[in-house]
Formats: C-alpha cells, sequence, structure tokens
C-alpha cells in the first residue's frame, strides 16, 4: 500500500485510531479470550468425556446426565463470552484475521449458524427424558458442529499469520470458500486445542463426578491422555514453524510456554488427589500462558507490518470518559452474575 | 485497502438483508419480551391466575430458546458478515466505537445469564428474586439497545462527529434519543405479536380470549408508543439528509411508503382481529401479523439502510468501504496501487472494490442493461461519470434530481479504460442496430435511452431540449463529441450515432412544422 500525501489526509477527515493505548486492548483480549477458552473447554472437552468415556449406564448416569443439563448454559457462556475477543482481536490485529476469514468467508460465515444448530441439539439432549435414545446422536451430531468451529477457527487463524499464504489462496480463488491449503499449518494446532479442550474439560466432569468412582477414573483416564497428546500435538506444531521457531524461543513465549506446561503438571497432581481449587487455579493460569504463548508466537510470525501496533504509531486518541463507563459497567456485571448466581444456588423457597 | 474482496455469487444487498432482518426481529423481541414476561408474572401473580401464569411460564421457555441461542447466534452473525462485506466500515467502527461495544457487551452478558436463570428459576425459586432476575433481565437487555442505538444511529447521521471525530459527537448524534424510544416502541410490539403466537396454540376458550385480548392490547401500546416516537424521529433528521432520502433516492423513498402503509395495516389488523374477533383467534391470525410486523419494521430498516447511499457514513466512507478524503488521492495514484489483494484480473479487481458491493453485472441490481450494444469508450466515459448519474424518469414529481447513490469512481482514467474493457467483454457487444432491428427514429430513441437518459431527462428544468435548441447537426456532433467533464463522449457504431443525431434534432422539426 502507498502511503497517502499527508497535508491531504489532514485537511479531510482521518479517524482511523486507535481508542486506547495498545497495551490495555491486547490486555483485554487476552483475558476475554482466555475466558471464552475456559467456557469452550469445559463443554469441548465434557462432550467427549461423555460420549467416549467408560461409563456404564451412560444415559443414566446422574452425572452424565448433570452435565447434559449443563451443555446448553456452557455454550451460552462461550459465545457470549467469545464476543469480546472477536472485537478486541479487530484493534489487534484486526487487519490479518479480516483478511484471513473473508478468504475463507463462506466456511468462516457457516461457523454462526454451525454453532447454531450444534445449540439447539444440545437443548434437545438437555431437556429430552431419561433413557431417550436419541440423545446419543444428538450429543454427537453437537460435538460434530463445535469440531467444524474449531477447525475452521484454527485454519482461518493460522492463515491470519501468514499473509503471503492469503493473497496466493484469495488469486486462485476469491469466492470464499478456501480452507489454508497448507494443512501442515494448522492440523496440528487444531489438535493440540482440541485435546487441550478434553484436558480442561476433564476437570469439570471430574469436579461433577467427585464422588462417582466411574466417572472421577474416565475424567482422570482423559486428562492425563488429553495432557498427553495435547503436549505431542504441540510441539509438532512447533516443529512446522520452520524458520520462526529460533526467534520464537527467544521470545517472551517460551517462559509462558514453561509456566503453562509446569502448570498443567501441577494441575494433574491436584486433581487426581482431588483438590479441586488448586488444580482449578492452576488450570485458569496455565491456560492464560498458552494464550500468551499464542499471541507471543503470533508477533514473532508476523511480518513486521502487521504487527499490531505499527499502524497506529502517533494515532492513539484514548476516550477514557468511555472506558471508564464500560469498567463500571463491568464490575456491575461482574456483581450482577454473583449475585444471581448466588441467588439461583440458595434460593430454593419456590421448589415446595 | 488491505483486505480481499469476497466475490460471493450473489449481491452483497440481499445477503446482507436476509442476515440482518430476522436478528433485528428477533433481538426486539428479546428486549420486549423481557418486560412482557416481568409485567405478566406480576400482574398473574397479583390476580392469582393459574391459567396465565402458566402461559408466562411456556412463553419463558419459548423465549429462551428463541433469544439466547437463535438472537445471539445471529447477533453474532451481523458480526460476521459486516466483516466479510465492509470490513473498512467494520474497521472504522470498531476503533471509534470500541469501548461503546465493550460495554454493550457487558449488558448482553448479564441478559444471557438472567434469561437462562429465569427460565430454570421457576420451579425453584421465590417468586420474589424470580421477579428480581425478570427484572434484571429486562433492564440489562433495555440497556444494551441504548447502547448500540448509538453505533446504528450514527451511520445514518454522524453529526459534529464529521468536524470532531469526538466520540460522544458521534454517539449523542441527531437521531439517537428519538431512535432509543422508537425502538423501545418496536421492542414492545414485538413482544406482544411474539405472545400473540404462543397464545394462538392455546384450546379455545375464556382463558384464551383473556389473553388474545391482553396480548392485543400490549402490542397496540407498543405500536403506539412507536408511531408517536416515529414523528419525533422523522423531525430530527437533519433536513438535507431527509429531503435527499425523501426525494433523490428512490430505494429510501418507496421503503418509506411502504413503512407508513404498513403501520395503518398493523393497526387495523390487531384491531380487528386481536380485539373484535379475539374468540376467533388462530396460528393463521398471529401469523399474519408477524408477517405484517417484520414487513413494517423491516421497511423501516430497509428506508435507514437506504437513506446513507451511497455511504456506510455518510461523509466519510463509501459503501464499498472507500473513505472520501482518499479521492483525489486514489484518483492520482490509481486504485490499484491502494489494494493489497490482487488476482492478476486487473478488470476483475477494478470491478469488484469499485462497484461490486452493490451491484453484479448481471443478477443483483445489474448493470449489464446500461452497457449492452454500447462501446468501451462509452462505457469508460460512464464509469469517470457514474455518480453523476441521475435518474431520467421522475418517479416523484417536483423533485428536480433523482441521484443514483453511487460513490465516484476513485480510480484513474486508465483504470476506468481497463474497467471498461472487462465490462465490454460481458455484455451484448452488437450496435444497437443489428441487436433491435430497428431504423429511423425508433433506433434514435433506443440509442437516446441507452446512451444519454440514464443521464438526462429531455424535458423540465434539467432536460436537454433547451441547451440544445437551434444546434446544427455539425454543432452537435462537435458538443458530443469533447463533452463535458462526467460525461461519455459520442462514440461507437456509426449508424447508431446518426440514428441518435437525427433524433435529437427530430425533438425540433415538429416545433418548426407547427410555426
Ligand atoms: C453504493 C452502491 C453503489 C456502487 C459502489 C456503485 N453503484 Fe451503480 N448503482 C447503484 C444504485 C443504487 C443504482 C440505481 C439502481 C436503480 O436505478 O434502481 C445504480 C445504478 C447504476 C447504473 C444504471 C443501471 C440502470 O440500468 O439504470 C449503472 C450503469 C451503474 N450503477 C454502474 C456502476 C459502476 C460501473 C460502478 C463502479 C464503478 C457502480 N455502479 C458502483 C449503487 C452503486
Ligand atoms: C454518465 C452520465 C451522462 C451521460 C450518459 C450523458 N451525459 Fe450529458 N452530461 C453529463 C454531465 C455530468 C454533464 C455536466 C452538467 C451536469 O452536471 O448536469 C452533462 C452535460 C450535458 C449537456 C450540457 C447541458 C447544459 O445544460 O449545458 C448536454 C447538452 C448533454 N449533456 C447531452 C447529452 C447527450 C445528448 C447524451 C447522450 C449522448 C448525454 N448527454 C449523455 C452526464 C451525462
Amino acid at each position: 500500500m502507498t502511503t497517502t500525501c499527508p497535508t491531504l489526509l489532514a485537511a479531510l477527515p482521518d479517524y482511523d485510531i486507535l481508542p486506547g493505548p495498545l497495551w490495555l486492548i491486547v490486555t483485554l483480549h487476552l483475558l476475554t479470550l482466555t475466558l471464552h477458552f475456559v467456557a469452550m473447554n469445559f463443554m469441548l472437552g465434557g462432550i467427549v468425556i461423555v460420549l467416549f468415556g467408560r461409563i456404564e449406564n451412560r444415559w443414566q448416569n446422574p452425572v452424565v446426565r448433570r452435565y447434559l443439563k449443563l451443555f446448553p448454559s456452557l455454550m451460552a457462556a462461550t459465545v457470549s463470552i467469545g464476543v469480546a475477543p472477536l472485537l478486541f482481536a479487530q484493534l489487534t490485529y484486526g487487519g490479518p484475521v479480516y483478511a484471513a476469514s473473508i478468504v475463507s468467508a463462506w466456511l468462516w460465515l457457516l461457523i454462526p449458524l454451525v454453532a447454531m444448530i450444534g445449540y439447539y441439539f444440545l437443548y434437545g439432549s438437555a431437556f429430552a427424558k431419561e433413557g431417550n435414545p436419541r440423545v446419543k446422536v444428538w450429543v454427537s451430531v453437537a460435538l460434530l458442529c463445535l469440531l467444524y468451529v474449531s477447525l475452521v477457527y484454527s485454519s482461518v487463524f493460522s492463515m491470519a499469520e501468514r499473509p503471503e499464504v492469503q493473497k496466493a489462496v484469495y488469486e486462485g480463488n476469491p469466492s470464499g470458500f478456501a480452507l489454508n491449503p497448507n494443512v501442515g499449518d494448522w492440523i496440528w494446532r487444531w489438535l493440540h486445542m482440541v485435546t487441550g479442550a478434553v484436558t480442561v474439560g476433564a476437570f469439570l466432569v471430574g469436579v461433577l463426578g467427585r464422588n462417582d468412582e466411574q466417572v472421577f477414573k474416565a475424567a482422570k483416564r482423559f486428562m492425563l491422555g488429553g495432557l498427553i497428546l495435547a503436549s505431542v500435538t504441540g510441539v509438532l506444531y512447533l516443529l512446522t514453524l520452520g524458520d520462526h521457531l529460533k526467534p520464537f524461543m527467544k521470545s517472551s513465549g517460551i517462559w509462558t510456554m514453561t509456566v503453562g506446561i509446569v502448570l498443567s503438571l501441577g494441575m494433574l497432581h491436584f486433581f487426581f488427589k482431588k483438590k479441586f481449587w488448586g488444580a482449578g487455579a492452576m488450570i485458569f493460569v496455565s491456560l492464560g500462558a498458552m494464550v500468551l504463548t499464542r499471541h507471543a508466537l503470533r508477533l514473532v510470525v508476523l511480518p513486521e507490518a502487521q504487527n499490531p501496533s505499527t499502524p497506529y504509531e502517533g494515532k492513539v486518541v484514548p476516550q477514557w470518559d468511555v472506558f471508564g463507563i464500560f469498567l463500571a459497567c463491568f464490575l456491575v456485571a461482574l456483581y450482577l452474575v454473583y449475585w444471581m448466581l448466588k441467588t439461583y444456588f440458595t434460593d430454593h423457597e419456590g421448589e415446595t | 485497502m488491505p483486505y480481499p474482496f469476497w466475490d460471493v455469487m450473489v449481491g452483497y444487498g440481499p445477503l446482507m438483508a436476509a442476515i440482518a432482518v430476522i436478528h433485528v426481529f428477533v433481538s426486539h423481541f428479546a428486549i420486549g419480551g423481557g418486560l412482557y414476561l416481568v409485567v405478566a408474572e406480576r400482574s398473574a401473580r397479583k390476580a392469582g391466575d393459574e391459567g396465565r401464569l402458566l402461559f408466562v411460564k411456556k412463553l419463558s421457555k419459548f423465549f429462551v430458546l428463541t433469544t439466547v441461542v437463535f438472537g445471539a447466534l445471529t447477533g453474532v452473525m451481523i458480526w460476521f458478515i459486516i466483516g466479510l462485506l465492509n470490513p473498512k466500515g467494520t474497521e472504522a467502527l470498531i476503533h471509534n466505537f470500541v469501548w461503546a461495544w465493550a460495554t454493550e457487551w457487558t449488558f448482553f452478558f448479564v441478559e444471557i445469564l438472567a434469561a437462562i436463570l429465569y427460565f430454570y428459576g421457576w420451579k425453584r425459586m421465590s417468586a420474589k428474586n424470580h421477579m428480581r432476575i425478570g427484572w434484571i433481565y429486562f433492564w440489562a437487555a433495555w440497556a444494551s439497545l441504548v447502547v448500540i442505538v448509538g453505533i446504528i444511529t450514527f451511520m445514518l447521521t454522524p453529526g459534529k462527529w464529521l468536524e470532531t471525530g469526538n466520540f460522544w459527537d458521534g454517539f449523542l448524534n441527531p437521531t439517537y434519543a428519538s431512535s432509543v424510544f422508537f425502538r423501545t416502541g418496536v421492542c414492545i410490539l414485538m413482544a406482544g405479536l411474539f405472545a400473540l403466537l404462543v397464545a394462538a396454540r392455546y384450546e379455545a376458550g375464556d382463558l384464551k380470549t383473556r389473553l388474545v385480548r391482553g396480548n392485543t392490547l400490549w402490542a397496540l401500546a407498543g405500536l403506539l408508543i412507536a408511531g408517536a416516537c416515529w414523528f419525533w424521529y422523522k423531525a430530527s433528521i437533519p433536513d438535507a439528509t431527509w429531503l435527499t432520502a425523501k426525494h433523490q433516492l428512490s430505494i429510501a423513498a418507496s421503503a418509506l411508503e411502504r413503512f407508513q402503509w404498513a403501520t395503518y395495516l398493523l393497526f387495523a389488523l390487531l384491531a380487528v382481529l386481536g380485539l373484535l374477533l379475539a374468540r376467533m383467534w388462530n396460528t393463521v391470525f398471529a401469523i399474519l401479523l408477524m408477517v405484517v410486523g417484520l414487513y413494517w419494521f423491516g421497511s423501516y430498516e430497509w428506508f435507514r439502510e437506504s437513506a446513507r447511499k451511497p455511504y456506510v457514513i455518510p461523509g466519510y466512507m463509501y459503501a464499498n468501504g472507500m473513505r472520501v478524503g482518499d479521492e483525489a488521492a486514489w484518483r492520482r495514484d490509481g486504485l490499484l496501487s491502494h489494494v493489497d489483494f490482487r488476482t492478476g484480473d486487473d478488470g476483475a479487481d477494478l470491478w469488484r472494490y469499485s462497484c461490486r458491493t452493490c451491484h453484479q453485472v448481471d443478477g443483483y441490481n445489474p448493470v449489464k442493461q446500461a452497457f449492452d450494444h454500447t462501446d468501451p469508450g462509452f462505457i469508460a466515459g460512464s464509469i469517470l461519470g457514474i455518480h453523476k448519474m441521475k435518474r431520467a424518469l421522475d418517479p416523484f414529481p417536483g423533485s428536480e434530481k433523482i441521484r443514483k447513490p453511487m460513490p465516484p469512481f476513485m480510480g484513474s482514467e486508465e483504470e476506468a479504460k481497463i474497467l471498461a474493457e472487462w465490462l465490454w467483454e460481458r455484455v451484448d457487444q452488437r450496435p444497437m442496430h443489428e441487436a433491435a432491428g430497428l431504423s429511423g427514429p425508433e433506433l434514435g430513441a433506443a440509442v437516446y435511452e441507452l446512451r444519454c437518459a440514464r443521464c438526462h431527462a429531455i424535458d423540465g428544468p434539467d432536460g436537454l431540449r433547451d441547451p440544445l435548441e437551434g444546434e446544427s447537426e455539425e454543432d452537435l456532433r462537435e458538443f458530443l463529441s469533447d463533452p463535458a467533464d462526467g460525461m461519455p463522449a459520442l462514440s461507437g457504431d456509426e449508424r447508431d450515432q446518426q440514428a441518435l443525431l437525427d433524433f435529437i434534432l427530430g425533438w425540433y422539426e415538429s416545433e418548426k412544422g407547427g410555426e
């Protein structure tokens, strides 16, 4: 892109601004993304374990049934938390992400539609009478929907880190039907996300099934297996980085990754001993560390021109008053969420 | 332009409308429905009316399934689609309003949780807490409307923001306040319509009649609020915007007419079917009202969307994502030098970035018929003057110029030629006399229609009759061969040209004969 004459632009409206310091926006982006991942992992991992865990009389098992009832709410949480990181993404590295999503436009646009289908199947399972044989099919369909969503995300976000791939793919096919053709770029990344989700999902299954030996055993198995697979796929993913591997090893990403790994091991330890608070805290921080790693990796891989801060040098126009309103509303929202959940779980007066 | 252009096989307009209309309908229901549920719950509890309480319960299940799932995900879909169809516009909006959106998100979050707990809480919580959660739901949902309306109205009337770039100037823009209340009325109406649908499935009887009458009154109240606020809204639109919409943009003007008569229709249907014939209420009635309601509100949204054509942010950015401020520089440097994603076919790329947002060559809002039987010179000339195209036939008597709402072509003359060649390969290249098998005055009239009438009328204040009066054939040919800026020069097939000149000269012959 050639630069336009500055004197000309000065006279005409140009409000291509960043409405707050980049660090603040990046922080919010990463924080909300972590929360989104927590909810998503509880749902996706939970579905995998409910479907494939070794549980006798699976669909009659009270823990499984409880989890089934929880799925729609986890989906609601995943979607509604997920809106925020998507919003902030436009300010942090919107150029490459939006460009990549246009290259895969149809597949991208189908994401909310497919998620909605999965959502209704989860509701169907939650409302189904005990012993309805179709529940198994419904939950499986929902799983397929979620796998689709995650697959397209992995493809698009991997393409976002490779502007030259976007250009090459777009040149051959501007109609929006393309995935990232270098499957090696993202297949490990995708499997890493899915197996990681199983690990994290196992935590919630374990918490809900702490008094059910069989369920807890399945949760332990899946947590361990998920962690092993996530490590293997994670390493394979790093190996596909090629020339970027070296700079990554020197970036902050290597530290956050180490923290993530250590905490996952710690989580395993606490979880096996049924110390859920410790394990839960470790899961959360370790997920956060992984999100930071992901971010560091992106900064290493993306060319300088696509670096989030480059296009906005000198264009930061903070809107502190509006930010203040956001912050106040956010705190009120947190309080209301707390109050509503507390009330819901403590007030049983209507049950008579 | 750092983004690729999605060359989807359908028109951008219908694609956007299909998703937006559904979402807008459900999202307004999601707000009004919240109010409906708590108010109805309270009054049923107070009256000890078990039948009505059960109705509210049933409605709340339907409500959660439509709003929390369908409403939320179609909302996400809107996010996705605007990013795909207009990444530049989306970028501009998010960069200026991200904190507003973030604020809306906090409400959205509370809203979703409250809806779920309200639904699951029926059998569990005390009546008092249950209704408290209902109220939290409603206020959070309404607050999200209060925020999002700032951004929606900004896209029609950016107000002082254009000069200052200040958040509040854009957010609290001229149509903001009236829109909040207008839409609140719409929300209430929508809730009534949905409740009427649920009520239709009840067995005939006193309870049903009571429900239908109550819900109809509720819907009518919403319609009255919206109707009253509509006048306020209309008055708050700046004159220039309003006059342009009403007199220069045919799409906006016809949407406005549809909206107005649909208001009366909706009112009449509610009064007759819902009040007078309440005993006969059935699913067909309910669906009929839903359809008319959708049509009514869809017309309003269509009006609002088209009234800002050819802009996405009036005065700042065109619908194809080009900034007004960039015009001079882009014309100078060439459009393609600002495009990061090229396919190797320059003509196609120029078409996509300049025109494709609003047109297909042949299909949605087509251009083919305007360029059939012409020549590349004419097409290139038309492209350079595209923003000056007017509608020759005046569908609104009294207005002088009906613009075709198009942004200027933001490329070089050389690029206009490339695009013209590309378009010419996709049209019927036979000259008019050959294709239509015409000759004499009929041929002249047809060529005139094709080559002049898209920008000029013959008669009227702006017509060609007066300025061309008294010109000889020589003068006319000379003038048309080297015309004003923004007008294509006389070109193309010689027989067609001659017939056109004869046709124009023919305007004055009957006058001479009469004298
Ligand atoms: C902002 C949207 C927009 C853009 C961008 C746009 N147009 Fe249009 N165009 C319209 C609308 C709206 C009409 C009026 C259609 C009608 O008359 O019903 C129109 C009408 C036309 C017509 C007349 C069609 C007829 O049969 O009368 C032609 C020719 C045309 N456009 C060509 C172009 C070309 C070439 C470009 C790109 C250089 C372009 N337009 C860009 C919106 C747009
Ligand atoms: C793409 C649009 C376009 C087309 C097609 C077009 N014109 Fe024009 N014409 C213009 C513009 C722009 C002007 C400059 C004055 C204005 O802005 O109204 C103009 C000016 C004129 C004038 C001078 C008017 C005056 O009041 O002085 C005449 C005469 C004229 N055109 C005749 C024609 C004829 C005859 C044709 C068909 C061969 C034609 N035009 C086709 C856009 C067009």
